[in-house]
């Protein structure tokens, strides 16, 4: 745990030296300014990836991984010879890499490439209680396989939240659409996830929700530390316990705390600090960080339900299956 | 108990997580004993975000069908220059992938694009690098879009 406390206090020390007092921006009524749109795509994830060994990774290895996911892409770009068709019975895939946005390389944290957001444990795997996620498994299993209404399917596929913890917190890359957009008013920060369209309100100096009372995304409260934010969120809903994307797999119950920082440490990028403390699914606690990079102009509108084909499709699906079982 | 919970837990996740790897489970959605190769011209782009579907119609000796093809982001393609104005009607594109399981065609034949292309070679749907994050100039072969 001292371990623990150290790296915060270094990191914070280290970052608020990166952008003197005077450079620091401010909104009008005085706070300092976090707005705009910001982006954490990244290929680096939160757990680390078997072939990095240590938490910081030379320029070398960084552009290793980079060559190696632009050549992966390139491959499931090109499932198929020229006039080749599809085979009946393979995997149906998903869509081209251009409609994702996963990042290119390594994200880099005081000019050192990272292969992990997690920063603790030292090993950057999650400190998981594998008997917590093993309970969780016949509810996931309904969640993806019964389809005899939309209320029987996940959360992404009926628009309600993102999958895996893109809306967070703590806020996680996943595969495309890595997009926040940070809003400032007195006594208030918002930030809106462009997976999918979800707006976390974060009061600021303001009392916790009762603890039956349960948002998506959960219940935050902010304050200021200097220029940093810290954010301190609880009473994740139950819905959201488990949270899954190809890049990450988060269990959150309902002891689940997480503290968040927030840091403008340049004109384009805010030091993403946080850390979950949830003892009914981890051994310990566990901590990261990651750069929220200054992206180019604005949030696309996520339309969510206006563009949910899928869901009849799967639906229908379901229906096309039991007719032929009969 | 214990150990049997864990193998549930490592079996069950490591395939589960193969599966979450978009807004909604394709394997629910299309079927994989149906794979289509076809050709067809642009008719209609929906730019919802998080799923474009681009309308194709296809000619062939029964006549004229329009597909459906489901694709992701917008965000994307939009940030890499791929707009209402580039992706016009009328444009050709070649989709090799699955038909939905559901194959009423009503109102639309529906599909997903496992490989959506141009045959002229434009590659505009070839997207390995330059995927719209932000540089640092790691990548030597980024793409310079000043």
């Amino acid at each position: 745990m001292n371990s623990l406390k150290t790296i915060f206090l270094f990191s914070l020390v280290v970052t608020t030296s990166s952008l003197e007092a005077e450079q620091i921006m401010k909104t009008w009524f005085g706070d300092p300014d976090l707005q705009g749109t910001w982006t954490n795509a990244s290929l680096t994830t939160l757990e680390r990836p078997d072939n990095f060994k240590s938490l910081v990774v030379t320029k070398e290895e960084a552009n290793v991984a980079a060559s190696y996911a632009a050549e992966f892409t390139e491959v499931i770009d090109n499932p198929y010879e020229e006039g080749e068709s599809p085979k009946a019975g393979e995997n149906v895939g998903g869509y081209n890499t251009a409609w994702m946005d996963p990042g290119t390389q390594l994200f880099k944290i005081n000019g050192e490439y990272r292969s992990s957001i997690l920063i603790y444990p030292d090993n950057g795997r999650l400190p998981r209680k594998w008997t917590s996620w093993g309970m969780e498994a016949p509810s996931l299993y309904r969640m993806f396989t019964q389809a005899n209404h939309p209320e029987q399917r996940s959360l992404g596929e009926r628009c309600l939240v993102g999958f895996g913890s893109s809306g967070g917190p703590p806020m996680l890359n996943v595969l495309y659409n890595n997009h926040y957009q940070i809003v400032q008013s007195p006594g208030y920060v918002l930030i809106l996830v462009e997976m999918v369209h979800d707006a976390r309100i974060i009061r600021l100096e303001g009392t916790s929700l009762p603890d039956h009372i349960r948002p998506w995304l959960g219940d935050s409260i902010g304050h200021w530390e200097g220029n940093t934010l810290v954010v301190k969120t609880k009473n994740h809903h139950l819905q959201q316990r488990f949270r899954a994307a190809i890049r990450h797999q988060i269990l959150m119950t309902e002891n689940a705390e997480v503290t968040e920082r927030f840091t403008r440490i340049s004109e384009d990028e805010i030091l993403y600090e946080f850390s979950v403390d949830d003892d009914l699914a981890y051994k310990d606690l566990w901590s990261g960080e990651m750069p929220l990079r200054k992206a180019e102009g604005k949030i696309y509108e996520y339309a969510c339900h206006e563009g949910n084909y899928s869901m009849a499709n799967i639906l229908a699906g379901a229906r096309e299956e039991e007719r032929r079982n009969q | 108990m214990k150990t049997t919970l864990r193998i549930i837990a490592f079996l069950f996740f490591g395939v589960f997580t193969l599966q979450v790897y978009a807004h909604h489970a394709f394997t629910a959605e299309f079927d994989r004993n149906a794979p289509i190769n076809i050709t067809g011209k642009v008719v209609k782009v929906e730019w919802i975000n998080p799923h474009a579907w681009v309308h194709v119609e296809v000619e062939d000796e029964s006549g004229k069908t329009v597909w459906m093809v489901e694709g992701g982001t917008p965000n994307t393609l939009i940030r890499n220059g791929i707009t209402k104005k580039t992706l016009v009607p009328g444009t050709t594109i070649i989709v090799r992938g699955y038909q939905s399981k559901g194959k009423l065609c009503l109102p639309r034949c529906i599909a997903n694009g496992r490989d959506v292309t141009f045959p002229d070679g434009s590659k505009v749907f070839m997207g390995s690098s330059g995927t719209g994050a932000p540089r640092d100039g790691a990548d030597p072969r980024e793409p310079n879009r000043e």
